[in-house]
């Protein structure tokens, strides 16, 4: 394969062109070969998909990030990783023209190679556009594992810039790891609360901008260092994407310099309403990306590679009992409130049937103050971000709730959607730390966002503002809640009072969060089945626990049915047994037990 | 066809030498300038040009191609010979072209004069004089089958020849709205001619609907436009796709936003700045005025001095609109799409932002210029629809139950055009109702996600479809609404019911209790701050007039709010007298209420009045008053086990039962509630007395000493109303025995939880009317004559005062039962208004 004309890294398009005049050339005459191939793979995406998953081409593509921004070439093969933010629905053009007697395609580009020759025949063809944001509150260590090496490989244009730029991003790449685990360590209520000021700050900015019809806003919630991205869709079914889904895209990225001075100030009123959303992410800041390949992404796929466990059984008992004594060590030996923990951490939604969402299981531990809330509560949020992928962490304070933009919202001005905070990806964990809550009067949109959090904490959907109505979106987002007492702006499905023993200690080494983190992407993704048998037998346990206590309810139920699935999943198991209810009956007896304990 | 039929020519892609042209919204450059300008000239001085500039016509498919502009020349010629005075305008664009790339069509146009020789749509094997035929046929003879049917269509002009000549007569409708099934029904060939080839096929309708009227009347000068709505299918917004190009599409949507109305020059005239001699007019040529560099008198010949007259321009009117998806066409995880849509003339601000809308047009690309002075065009395009039609589509959910009030009047045109989908529903709901077990598959349809409460559904669902209200003669009036109330422990799924009915209901207006206040929910008058006009507002019974209001936490209400509720609930009105304005509003309203138990849990020892402190009067206003309560119960502990494991694992053994989806049931009911208006039948009349009496007969069961009221007339006409709401279901004009049977089953159902006496377990009606059961009031009575012969015993006339105490003292030892305090305060209350003792704080004296 020496003579490849073409170079699937830096000239991929080459690779797209040749083979779409191989299959005009190849088809029969009588049809018309631009026709056919509408809509459809001529074998370029075949190609690709061999050279990055056969050959392993896919560690030599670089990833669009802040520092990679800089040295990209335009039409060379990248990659992204990020959360489709929003639809901005589909784009006609010349996929395919005539340039003299020979078909010649435009996909995967925005430009036509050549000045199109004057009344020429083309066909249209069309493409979505998804605007994609790095995911909201990616933590760092998912992008640490991201291979940075790759950017060794990269063709010999981008090399002059490569050696210096590389460096630099891995220094800085390690630096901000350190700093970030020395800091959840250690507890540095300083840098914390930045963050979350930063957080809540960007957000409400970003709305404040689009209001303005800025030009450079809309860039996404999150990680301001790194980019979002414009990615154009080919050939798949719509449904394929869904918003808040994560993916990763490989394709072309392109930057054309006349584009970027686009922007025309047209007194034309005309274009004021024709003009497309994306308008507002001028392509210096939004790179374009033509998608050859997309695959939607688990939280498996942000574990480093290097670090695979087998799923034994005794492997998987093992971490878990280590990191059952790590989280038992944070809450200050509270060993109960580090079980329910865990299997706060596995839970996920598994099915919206009517109102109901399978799955969820939100936790409130209460008892905490303001100055617990500091100690342990930092601790907490500094092991949630070191556990798992993407977290985020509101502190709930009247003035939050007045002010802050929950909701996301169409903007029809500008066709865009405003992400709001709740516009989370699809197995997010959300911290929120009610202790600082005062008294006062609630807005009329903080009353608005109290209802949105109430929503997605009890039916795990968010109401998505399209200015003539409300779309409800459904959202698979883990909550815990900390808070003085019960919470009752936000009912948890557990209560469980917090009483540690001691202060917080914590000792992990890397090889310890990289198999927790492991082992808890995995068990959650496990399914869950159930035996004929056990069946039959779990509802003669549950007739008989409302037969002792008349009190038990649906919700009741519900709950311990997630919790036993979820502790059959903690030990690694796919099938319900017997010993994992009675083990959920204990663990509800203890919890019942402190709540009369606390309530006297 | 394939696409190397194309000529260059006739090609009309974006190229660089027209391009900046092409992209100005209103030019008509190349092949579609033909098409425009030929449009022009057909609607001369009245109507400007309906299409859109910027017409690129990229040729993805063949009929996209821009036409012969041979078919319009001569289209023109024959109909400029024919009616040589309607073109007042000295329009011949093509003259005024500069030789382009379409010069060659006109060249060809010129030999092709003939019109004896079939012309043909440019690409296509349609031809013109085909066309014209069929459209003439349709126009002359198409005749609406239901006319027909009634026996004087015979005589009469077909449908559209009357519309012409109604326009003729008005002088002021300019267009001519064709229902497009119409046009299927006629001739599907030359439907499915005008979808694919829309605007060759309209430019010709025009002409011959212009022919038609110069016919009848030469002198009529107006121009009238051929509107075409209703298509057979409409597309989904996100569906459409580059073969839809240049296509008729239908698309409903909601608007989003308007643009402001845009001023489209048609032509424009200059003056000379120097001389003052006025040019002669215009024309827009491909979306620009080529402004006279030089004045062209020749005695001024001043260079760059030619300034535009805007008072001496012609303009048209043109309007960009958004159209968003509605929520019902967004797949799950996806967001609404919008889509352009271009209204010119006539249809500027015919929508406005917030209307659902149905829009016939014509699906156009254009192609974007990158920067205004670049001439480089970028590969993509924008595309937008424009509009030939727009009509607005029903904005609640019932609509049907809307036209309720309206449906006398049905020659009213929108009853009448419904279209074939609104027919195949009511097929389909007719269809559903003849099912033998529709009274149990409405049932568990109905919130299929609450669990059990079967009875109480059923009785929601009685609710849903309402009685006949019935006015005498007399003036007296029965309301058919049913009012339910639900009264339940907490965590029984009470306000999911609430919020479901809410969204079935046609009407439906969900408050809560604890924050509405008596004026919020009847009608308030303000004064306006501005005016100082007094302005009556309507609160939440009177806007749910027919339909359904849900109050949620019935029993936190303020009691003034309660207490308007009394004449909402059996009169149907709200009466106002306040601040000069007295009204008495309609309120025809069913109210469904929710409670919560006093103390929190039912207390099954207390009355319903105990446990909900509600007033009897309002309580016996409700037909049905269900007890949602938590039974520990085996058989359902069973059952809802069984329910949730199937929730968790998917056990396909309980996943078969049948729900009709929410939009057929909200049909369903709506035609039900619209059409079916049942009368009693002899025999269930017959059995409605027997039962009734049966039911009070048994309060009066020999033997027993109480006289315990277990049925009112209230409750015969709830029974009466039960009976129709489950004719109705069944879509049957007659309450037979069974619905009786079952509104019996249903009331005895709900008395049984509600207004049964614990004490002795017997239905008593007294219970809710007046808040006492027989057997307390037995209790009570024996007390007082307890008490009468204790005081007789203990005092004298006169004599000592006895202390409340002693007596109560006196009497637990006597009697059997347990006596309080209170008891005896009150037993000798009732003594003292005898006039037999005399009571002084806790001291009582014997008169």
């Amino acid at each position: 394969m020496v003579g490849l004309p073409y170079d699937f890294l830096t000239n991929p398009l080459g690779a797209v062109r040749q083979t779409f005049e191989k299959s005009v050339a190849s088809s029969p005459t009588d049809v018309d070969p631009a026709a056919i191939f509408r809509g459809k793979d001529w074998g370029a995406v075949d190609l690709f998909h061999d050279f990055l998953f056969v050959k392993g081409g896919l560690a030599q593509v670089p990833s669009i990030d802040a520092s990679s921004m800089r040295w990209l070439q335009p039409n060379t093969l990248v990659r992204f990783r990020g959360m489709v933010q929003d639809m901005l629905g589909n784009e006609l053009y010349v996929g395919a023209f005539k340039d003299g007697s020979s078909w010649r395609t435009n996909k995967f580009s925005d430009f036509c190679p050549i000045q199109l020759p004057p009344a020429c025949e083309t066909q249209l063809w069309e493409r979505q556009l998804f605007h994609c944001v790095p995911v909201p509150g990616q933590n760092s260590w998912v992008t640490e594992t991201k291979s940075i090496p790759s950017t060794q490989n990269v063709s010999s244009s981008a090399s002059q810039h490569e050696g210096k730029r590389g460096r630099g991003s891995e220094d800085e790449d390690m630096n901000l790891n350190e700093e970030s685990d020395n800091g959840d360590l250690i507890s540095s209520p300083n840098a914390k609360k930045q963050k979350e000021h930063e957080n809540t700050c960007s957000s409400s900015c970003l709305s404040d901008d689009l209001m303005d019809h800025g030009n450079d806003s809309g860039l996404g919630s999150g990680d301001s260092n790194n980019p979002t991205c414009l990615v154009k869709i080919y050939d798949l079914p719509e449904s394929h994407l869904k918003l808040n889904d994560v993916f990763e895209f490989i394709g072309i990225y392109t930057f054309d310099p006349v584009l970027a001075v686009h922007k025309d100030d047209s007194d034309d009123p005309m274009f004021e309403l024709f003009e497309d959303p994306t308008v507002d992410l001028p392509p210096s800041k939004v790179p374009r990306l033509h998608c050859l390949i997309c695959r939607k992404l688990d939280t498996q796929d942000f574990l480093s590679n290097s670090l695979v466990f087998e799923s034994l059984s005794t492997v998987v008992r093992g971490i878990r009992e280590s990191l059952l004594s790590h989280l038992t060590a944070i809450l200050g030996n509270d060993e109960l409130a580090a079980q329910y923990l865990l299997l706060h951490f596995l839970s996920r939604v598994r099915a919206q049937v009517e109102v109901m969402s399978v799955g969820k299981l939100s936790l409130n531990l209460t008892g905490f103050t303001k100055e617990s809330a500091s100690i342990f509560g930092h601790q907490l949020t500094g092991v949630i971000q070191k556990l798992l992928p993407f977290t985020q962490d509101i502190t709930l304070t009247l003035d939050y709730l007045n002010t802050a933009t929950l909701q996301p919202r169409r903007n029809n001005k500008t066709g865009r959607l405003v992400a709001g905070v709740l516009q989370l990806a699809q197995g997010t964990h959300l911290t929120i730390n009610e202790t600082c809550m005062q008294s006062g009067t609630l807005s009329s949109n903080g009353i608005e966002n109290a209802r949105l959090l109430k929503n997605l904490l009890e039916l795990q959907k968010v109401e998505y503002d399209f200015e003539y109505y409300k779309l409800e979106m459904a959202a698979d987002v883990q909550l815990l809640i900390l808070s003085e007492a019960k919470s009752s702006i936000l009912p948890a499905d557990l209560v469980l009072p917090f009483s540690p023993g001691s202060v917080p200690a914590t000792n992990a080494t890397s090889e310890d969060l990289q198999a927790w983190r492991w082992y808890l992407a995995t068990m959650r993704s496990l399914p869950c089945s159930i035996e004929p048998e056990m069946n039959l037998t779990l509802q003669d346990e549950m007739v008989a626990s409302m037969q002792e206590d008349k009190s038990l309810g649906c919700a009741e139920l519900n709950r311990w049915l997630t919790m036993t699935e979820l502790i059959s999943a903690s030990f690694g198991e796919k099938n319900l047994s017997l010993e994992h209810w009675q083990m959920i009956k204990e663990l509800e007896r203890l919890r019942k037990d402190r709540l009369k304990e606390k309530a006297r | 066809m394939a696409s190397s039929d194309f000529s260059p020519s006739g090609a009309s892609s974006p190229d660089g030498r027209s391009s900046p042209i092409a992209n100005t919204n209103s030019s008509p450059a190349l092949g579609p300038a033909g098409r425009s300008s030929r449009r022009r000239r057909r609607t001369p001085s009245t109507t400007p040009s309906p299409s859109p500039g910027a017409l690129l016509t990229p040729s993805a498919t063949p009929s996209a191609s821009g036409p012969p502009s041979s078919t319009p020349s001569s289209l023109r010629r024959r109909w400029t010979r024919r009616h040589p005075a309607t073109p007042s305008t000295p329009m011949s664009a093509d003259e005024n072209l500069p030789p382009s790339s379409d010069a060659g069509d006109d060249d060809a146009v010129d030999h092709d004069d003939a019109d004896s020789a079939p012309v043909f749509v440019w690409g296509t094997n349609i031809s013109v004089q085909d066309v014209n035929a069929a459209i003439l046929r349709f126009l002359r003879h198409f005749r609406d089958p239901r006319e027909a049917s009634r026996g004087n269509g015979l005589l009469d002009d077909g449908k559209y020849m009357r519309s012409v000549h109604r326009i003729m007569e008005l002088e002021g409708g300019e267009s001519l709205d064709i229902d497009a099934h119409d046009v299927f029904d006629y001739d599907p060939d030359l439907y499915t001619k005008m979808v694919r080839y829309p605007l060759e096929v309209l430019a010709i309708f025009d002409i011959v609907v212009m022919d038609l009227v110069a016919r009848i009347d030469p002198l009529f000068e107006k121009h009238i436009q051929t509107r075409i709505y209703n298509l057979k299918s409409s597309v989904c917004m996100r569906n459409l796709n580059p073969s839809d190009i240049e296509k008729m599409v239908s698309v409903k949507g909601m608007i989003i936003r308007c643009s402001s109305v845009i001023p489209d020059v048609k032509e424009a005239t200059f003056r000379c700045l120097v001389c003052g001699h006025y040019s002669d007019p215009i024309l827009v040529d491909r979306g620009r005025i080529n402004e006279p560099t030089r004045c062209v008198r020749q005695e001024c010949l001043a260079m760059n001095s030619m300034t535009l007259v805007h008072n001496r321009c012609r303009f048209a009117d043109k309007q960009i609109i958004k159209l968003q998806e509605t929520p019902d066409e967004i797949p799950e995880g996806g967001t609404p799409h919008t889509v352009s849509i271009l209204m010119h003339d006539k249809l500027v601000d015919s929508g406005k932002p917030g209307d659902r809308v149905e829009i016939t047009g014509i699906y156009r690309a254009m192609s974007v210029r990158v920067g205004q002075t670049q001439r480089t065009v970028k590969s993509t395009f924008k595309t937008y629809i424009d509009c030939l039609h727009i009509k607005k589509t029903d904005k609640s959910r019932l609509l049907l139950s809307d036209q309720m009030d309206c449906d006398n009047s049905t020659t009213n045109k929108t009853v009448e055009d419904e279209n074939a989908d609104y027919r195949d529903k009511i097929d389909k709901i007719k269809e559903l109702s003849k099912l033998p077990d529709i009274y149990d598959r409405l049932t568990r349809s109905l919130a299929p996600n609450i669990w059990e409460l079967d009875d109480v559904k059923r009785g929601l669902l009685c609710q849903l479809f309402g009685g006949n209200a019935l006015k005498l003669d007399s003036g007296a009036s029965f309301r058919g609404d049913i009012n339910i109330l639900l009264v339940g422990d907490p965590g029984t799924s009470k306000s999911q019911l609430l919020q479901y009915m809410h969204q079935l209901s046609p009407r439906g207006i969900y408050t809560s209790g604890r924050g509405s206040s008596a004026v919020g929910l009847t009608a308030y008058v303000s004064k306006d701050p501005e005016t100082g006009e007094t302005v009556l507002e309507s609160g939440a019974l009177v806007l749910s007039d027919r339909g359904i209001c849900c109050i949620d936490e019935f029993d936190k209400m303020s009691e003034n709010a309660r207490s308007m509720l009394h004449e909402v609930m059996e009169q149907q009105t709200v009466s106002i007298a306040k601040a000069g304005i007295i009204a008495s509003l309609n309120a025809r309203t069913s109210v469904l209420a929710c409670a919560n138990p006093s103390e929190s849990r039912y207390n099954p020892q207390l009355s319903v009045i105990d446990n909900i402190h509600l007033p009897p009067t309002l309580l016996s206003r409700f037909d049905l008053i269900y007890l949602i309560l938590d039974k520990a119960d085996e058989q359902t502990d069973r059952r809802l086990a069984k329910h949730m494991v199937a929730l968790h694992f998917a056990d396909p053994e309980t996943q078969v039962q049948e729900f009709i989806d929410l939009p057929t049931l909200v049909a369903y009911i709506s035609y039900a509630r619209k059409h079916i208006h049942p009368q009693i039948s002899d025999e269930a009349a017959e059995e409605l007395t027997r039962r009734y009496v049966e039911m009070r007969k048994r309060g009066n069961a020999p033997g027993s000493r109480k006289k315990v009221i277990t049925a009112t007339a209230r409750q015969i006409e709830s029974l009466i109303r039960l009976g129709e709401a489950l004719a109705r279901m069944r879509f049957s004009e007659w309450v037979e025995v069974q619905d009786i049977a079952e509104s019996f089953r249903l009331l005895e159902v709900a008395l049984q939880q509600s207004a049964t006496d614990h004490s002795t377990g017997t239905i008593d009606m007294d219970l809710i009317m007046t808040g006492i059961s027989a057997s307390e009031r037995i209790r009570r009575e024996n007390l007082v004559a307890a008490m009468r012969n204790l005081v007789m015993e203990k005092l004298q006339i006169g004599g000592h005062s006895a202390r409340l105490v002693e007596l109560l003292e006196e009497v637990n030892k006597q009697s059997s039962m347990e006596v309080h305090l209170n008891d005896v305060r009150t037993a000798l209350a009732t003594l003292a208004t005898e006039g037999v003792v005399l009571l002084h704080g806790d001291n009582v004296k014997r008169i």
